[in-house]
């Protein structure tokens, strides 16, 4: 049996380590056009900032694709695949036969359309490409600007700021963090990090990129700027682009699998092609607490869909149970906080917050039906997993609603 | 493969579990060095209603950390079926992602000069781990799950006979 991986991130290798588990015979092969060991993109943070480098922000050891007898092309772009013939052409000319395909593909910076966004010094946080490049250009920079106050915009600027460069956070929306926190909890995060010193702007967009002129290249000047939309300039040399992602599918083109803003997959991670499965952040999946397909970029869901990938290729029938899409913990600087499900009023939905302003402690639980849906915690996280269970499982809690809310919630509850 | 179980009608919360913990995984090992260190413990005796109840880490079939451990370091052995995110090539980095994943609560934020997701480790493997060894009333049993199950249905059997008489 021949199976082949596109992608050597969170899914791609949990599916191949997968399958080795449950078949120790087949051929692996893992095809990735990044030149490196399995690493986790989730630590770029910590490379930027020169807190890891390239050997300790691998996932896996040293040792793994051989150990586990995988045939590895490591920068090598994949470049079609023809699920007529089975086979994966790769960009050096080769064609890789194939019994189960994994496209495991991901994602890529999202570029918004800002007039002067082709110019030098601007990067998007993605890839240890990236990573390496702003480094590259680190020297001789003061001043950032961050477009986008997302977790990956924050993480890049507090990396940087670590560096010694003056931060400059811009976020359209009017608070940071907006597609998972509430407003009072970005607020005591924001606190936090302009303690730090790091500036935040937010509900002001970019207008445009002000790239050096001829004249100030001639005299070598790295002088750049943003103008926001309200008109101010932000002088700087360096800008992070941080507005979100978007799955790389340009793989399937011109096949009959369905692409929506990801690859759409069955429950048994499945493409429309047979023997095509795909994993992470490229497919769409059923959310747990809205039951609609999407796409649900974050490390845990990518590497379960790995493992069920791997299993059903693998010839054992495992279906993926729906896993929340939007779950995510940080800690910028003091302050620990994870949100997950639906975390703002809406219809039908009943919320109970609980605040302590002075120790910077907020918790939410957000309800529908006698089901929690969602829930953000700031300060003290420590049952955060508990909350995530009753939420992912659906788990009906007009029996034991009392406990949640209480300070010293906790497993406990369940079994006393 | 040995597990952890609990026995909660005879646990009376003396805490022994948790300072035995904390002398195992210490330098010293014994209880004043231990707190001199301040080393904290990995089994937590959570008071319920005024009920207490211990809890730690089931070193779960699928464990949920380990899937959303972003470094790696969270790892299941496959031979002793210990999940720990310790003394691995990868390291912890604090992001907290497995606090967000136990479904048990039982794995704690340490700050401090280097950050840790804090978790029972099941003593590295030790022949019994230290706090069922410290349990004086018997409340914390480290045995197979089948050989804890017929123990329990045993009791529960002996109990209905002498309610019965």
């Amino acid at each position: 049996m021949n199976y082949v991986i596109i992608g050597n991130s969170a899914a791609g290798v949990k599916c191949a380590e997968t399958i080795r588990e449950v078949d120790r015979q087949g051929n692996i092969t893992i095809i990735t056009d990044e030149a490196y060991h399995a690493y986790s993109k989730c630590l770029l943070p910590d490379y930027l900032s020169g807190d890891r480098d390239e050997d300790t922000i691998r996932i896996r050891n040293l040792d793994f694709y051989s150990q586990n007898r995988i045939t590895t092309y490591f920068g090598v772009k994949a470049q079609k695949i023809n699920p007529a013939q089975k086979i994966v052409a790769l960009e050096n000319g080769k064609t890789i036969p194939y019994d189960k395909l994994l496209i495991a593909t991901g994602s890529r910076s999202f570029i918004p359309p800002i007039p002067g966004i082709e110019g030098e010094n601007i990067f998007g946080l993605r890839n240890l490409d990236d990573a390496k490049k702003i480094l590259q250009a680190l020297p001789g920079v003061r001043r950032a600007v961050v477009i986008g106050g997302g977790f990956v915009g924050l993480e890049a600027a507090y990396a940087l700021y670590s560096r010694g460069v003056e931060l400059t956070v811009v976020e359209k929306l009017p608070q940071i963090l907006p597609s998972q926190f509430d407003a009072k909890a970005a607020k005591i995060l924001e606190k936090d990090m302009l303690c730090e010193g790091i500036r935040i702007i937010t509900g002001n967009g970019i207008k445009e990129i002000i790239n050096p002129g001829i004249w100030q290249k001639m005299f070598g000047k790295k002088g750049k700027g943003v103008r926001l939309e309200d008109g101010e300039t932000l002088k700087c040399e360096l800008i992070i682009v941080a507005t979100g992602t978007k799955a790389n599918t340009e793989l399937v083109q011109g096949t009959a699998i369905k692409v929506n803003r990801g690859i759409v997959v069955d429950e048994f991670m499945q493409t429309d092609e047979p023997d095509i499965y795909a994993a992470g952040d490229v497919v769409e999946t059923i959310d747990a607490v809205t039951g609609q397909r999407k796409l649900t970029p974050i490390w845990p869901n990518a590497v379960v869909q790995g493992r069920i990938a791997g299993l059903n290729m693998a010839g054992i029938q495992k279906p993926y149970t729906a896993l929340v899409g939007m779950q995510n913990a940080v800690e910028f600087r003091e302050i620990p906080a994870i949100a997950a499900g639906l975390t703002e009023a809406g219809e039908g939905l009943e919320e109970i917050v609980i605040e302590n302003q002075a120790q910077n402690k907020y918790k939410k639980l957000v309800m529908k039906d006698n089901r929690l849906v969602g829930m953000i915690l700031v300060g003290d996280i420590r049952q955060a997993g508990v909350y995530n269970t009753l939420i992912k499982n659906k788990i009906d809690i007009s029996r034991n609603k009392e406990f949640l809310f209480k300070e010293d919630f906790n497993f406990g509850y369940f079994l006393a | 493969m040995k597990e952890i179980f609990v026995d909660l009608d005879k646990c009376v919360g003396c805490l022994t579990c948790t300072l035995a913990c904390a002398a195992e995984h210490s330098n010293s090992k014994d209880i004043v060095g231990a707190m001199l260190e301040k080393v904290r413990s990995r089994i937590a005796v959570e008071s319920v209603g005024g009920k207490p109840v211990p809890l730690m880490c089931r070193h779960c079939e699928e464990p949920a950390c380990v899937d959303a451990c972003m470094t790696g370091a969270m790892q299941k052995d496959k031979v002793t079926g210990i999940v720990t995110n310790e003394g691995h090539e990868q390291k912890c980095v604090g992001c907290w992602m497995c606090i967000m994943a136990c479904p048990y609560g039982v794995i704690t934020p340490v700050e401090g000069e280097t950050r840790l997701a804090l978790k029972c480790d099941r003593c590295g493997g030790k022949e019994v781990p230290a706090c069922v060894a410290s349990c004086p009333q018997g409340a914390l049993i480290y045995d197979e799950a089948k050989v804890v199950a017929e123990l329990r249905r045993h009791n529960a059997a002996q109990l209905a006979m002498s309610k019965a008489v």
